[in-house]
């Protein structure tokens, strides 16, 4: 790909007029000599009967110009002369000027030609779908095609493409707004102002010398770009030199080029426009929005505890549409630290009424599991020291150590004390936590801590335990009920998280419907525009007799 | 940064460092790959700033645990500044009016440089002169940690 020449890619300078040779200077300007004369120019010497580049190709002058350039051969005078009555400014021809001053009151600085800047690839975008493509972006914002596998670049995006790269331009601008507050409204000209914003720089973009360049995206010019490109004179100024920048293929180029982008730019515009109203038009509430951010963490199972910094490293949140709800990422701080201190506090308290697991119970599970009293205590905790109940830091090693030798020296014991041990465990236990209700796999913790509960075998003891509890009166009453109004709270919670999504769906849906109106609403303006195109072609076509043909349009006889 | 004590060689931590425990983790496996990291193609006073970042951030997810979020108990914080997961000098300084930022604590340590002066980063970025404000300081990187900014 090339696109370093790219500046000149598009349009081609027109040949030079024979005895004049293109020279590079020192500094990289270049510059003109002709042998003959031994005269040396900046300015590129011009034939004095170039043909007209394709004046019937495309009808287009420009609405958002300053003053409508028609297309025109200035070359024949009588088309200049009609030129000049229309406009009211001086012709000047390329070769009277040369050595001297530009007539419009240029500074002294701008007496040479600037050099041209280089412009260079800056960022390259795969088109999705169109697979070898690949959108390239340059340093002055401006765009190119490019064919990886025929290694071939074009400025003008071919129409296949078309399509995916709105897609593209859309999701990015989309992008850039959602992350922008809407504030970059200025102040008090409501959305219809907006609409002047991108075609201004348009209308800059074309005044001055890089037009030349075809250039297909001036919709991204939307507010970083434009300051970004090296704007040096003012529009007023270049147009007043028009003649002086502009020999007439210059204008002819220009009008060619814009004619056949301006519909797509257009396009852009609004697309970018109507986006704005779309956003402006719904607007989530501000207790909603954060309200859906918290949904959003909750959903996602946040760690309440981990850092900030770790959420963001992860990323799994920033593609969720609802990230998007909170325009500053201040804000989305400030509401994950809320809802991180809320949750932890529920957190707590949910812990705090959740009974406490003891972490004896799986150690004597472990012991009844797999302790023998062939084992020593070394051995056994060499053994099993992998176990979850072995590494519990709550438990000391000591105390490990002396429930493994009790355990041990009570398998030694006959079955007979141990059930006589246990009926004196449960005995010992209040009726309250122990009762005919209670079922054997879920014996209060009293006596799930205890020894004598696991030092017989499972069989007999459910069997022990079973007929123990069956022999046993009912629980005391004292209970109240306070399910129902723990359901109470979940029901409300639920029914409100369900209204803002709601919400968050009649927000998407106006959106949608919002665009739709502009899209054909902007249907109508280029229909508009282009009827207004064809009547200003109509009056441009000025013929020999200068304004009296404009004034007697029937008369029909046209030189051009 | 005293070393974290090894688990062998401490109390058992209270209720609660599991719900840390994992996050505590990651830090410290962060400080490890920062410490085991190659120094030769940086500068010199560089190679620690790696050091000195983990090691901040690790002490102020434990500060806001403890003081702005309430999640960790008294008991808990505690241990883990006796174990070394957080600086508590550098604590300190946070609960101290206009050191609620601090970077670390060589850059209020006036005695060590040439001019008895802090360092450049406790500087507020609003009345920092010259061209170029983004500097970052010599002892540990920081980009400034005035109050203000």
């Amino acid at each position: 790909m090339q696109p370093q020449p790219a500046l000149k890619s598009t349009y081609k300078a027109p040949p030079l007029p024979p005895g004049w040779t293109e020279h590079k200077a020192p500094t990289g300007h270049t510059y003109y000599y002709n042998a003959e004369t031994k005269e040396s120019t900046y300015k590129r010497p011009v034939t004095a009967a170039a043909p007209p580049t394709a004046p019937s190709a495309n009808p287009a002058s420009s609405f958002w110009q300053h003053q409508a350039v028609p297309q025109i051969n200035l070359s024949d005078p009588n088309v200049a002369n009609a030129f000049m009555s229309q406009y009211g400014q001086p012709q000047h021809q390329p070769g009277q000027q040369r050595g001297g001053r530009g007539p419009g009151g240029r500074g002294g600085s701008h007496a040479r030609p600037k050099p041209q800047p280089i412009d260079k690839p800056r960022s390259k975008v795969a088109i999705p779908g169109h697979e070898p493509w690949i959108l390239v972006y340059t340093k002055y914002g401006r765009r190119f095609a490019y064919n990886s596998a025929k290694n071939a670049s074009y400025w003008r995006i071919p129409e296949k493409l078309m399509p995916a790269i709105l897609e593209l331009d859309k999701a990015r601008i989309r992008q850039k707004a959602e992350g922008k507050a809407l504030d970059t409204l200025q102040g008090s000209e409501g959305p219809p102002e907006k609409t002047d914003g991108p075609e201004e720089q348009e209308k800059d973009y074309d005044s001055s010398e890089y037009e030349e360049v075809e250039v297909t995206d001036d919709e991204d010019g939307g507010d970083g770009h434009a300051t970004k490109r090296q704007r040096t004179e003012d529009p007023d100024q270049s147009e007043n030199n028009g003649p002086v920048e502009f020999t007439e293929e210059d204008i002819a180029a220009q009008l060619a080029a814009m004619g056949a982008d301006y519909g797509e730019d257009y396009e852009m515009g609004q697309d970018y426009d109507d986006y704005d109203h779309g956003e402006a038009a719904p607007q989530l509430s501000d207790d909603d929005a954060r309200e859906l951010f918290k949904d959003m963490l909750s959903d996602f199972n946040i760690n309440p505890y981990s850092p900030w910094d770790t959420l963001i490293e992860q990323g799994r949140i920033v593609d969720d549409p609802r990230y998007t709800v909170l325009p500053t990422t201040k804000a989305r701080k400030e509401v994950w630290e809320e809802w991180s201190r809320i949750t932890i506090q529920e957190l707590k308290e949910l812990r705090q009424k959740q009974e406490k697991k003891d972490p004896r119970i799986a150690y004597f599970a472990l012991l009844q599991d797999k302790a023998t009293p062939k084992l020593y205590w070394a051995e056994f905790k060499r053994k099993y020291k992998r176990e979850d109940a072995m590494k519990d830091i709550k438990v000391a090693d000591k105390d490990r150590e002396k429930w493994y030798r009790e355990y041990i020296s009570r398998l030694k014991l006959p079955q007979s004390t141990l059930k006589s041990d246990l009926k004196k465990l449960l005995e010992s236990v209040p009726l309250s936590q122990l009762n005919n209700r209670s079922s054997a796999s879920s014996l209060p913790p009293a006596v799930l801590t205890d020894l004598r509960y696991w030092s017989l075998d499972t069989k007999s003891r459910d069997e022990f335990v079973e007929g123990y509890i069956a022999g046993l009166g009912p629980p005391p009453d004292s209970g109240a009920e306070q399910g129902a109004g723990e359901d109470e709270a979940t029901k409300k919670a639920k029914e409100e998280r369900r209204k803002r999504e709601r919400a968050l769906q009649d927000r998407e849906r106006a959106v949608q419907e919002e665009k739709h109106r502009q899209e054909k609403k902007l249907q109508f303006e280029r229909a508009r525009l282009r009827e207004e195109e064809r009547e200003l072609e109509r009056a441009m076509q000025v013929g020999k007799k200068g304004l009296q043909s404009q004034l007697t349009p029937q008369e029909g006889e046209r030189f051009i | 940064m005293p070393p974290i004590r090894p688990s062998s060689k401490r109390k058992p931590p209270p209720d609660g460092f599991s719900d840390i425990e994992e996050d505590l983790l990651i830090f410290s496996n962060k400080m490890k790959d920062a410490q085991n990291a190659p120094s030769d193609n940086i500068p010199k006073h560089q190679a620690q700033w790696p050091i000195f970042q983990i090691s901040h951030q690790r002490s102020r997810y434990i500060y806001e645990l403890y003081y702005e979020k309430e999640a960790i108990s008294k008991q808990l914080y505690d241990w883990l500044l006796k174990n070394g997961y957080a600086d508590a000098a550098l604590i300190a300084k946070w609960k101290k009016q206009g050191y609620e930022k601090l970077c670390c604590l060589r850059c209020i340590q006036t005695k060590e440089t040439n001019f008895n002066s802090t360092c450049v980063c406790r500087v507020p970025r609003a009345q920092m002169k010259g061209e170029d404000r983004e500097v970052q300081c010599v002892s540990c990187g920081c980009r400034g940690c005035a109050s203000t900014d």
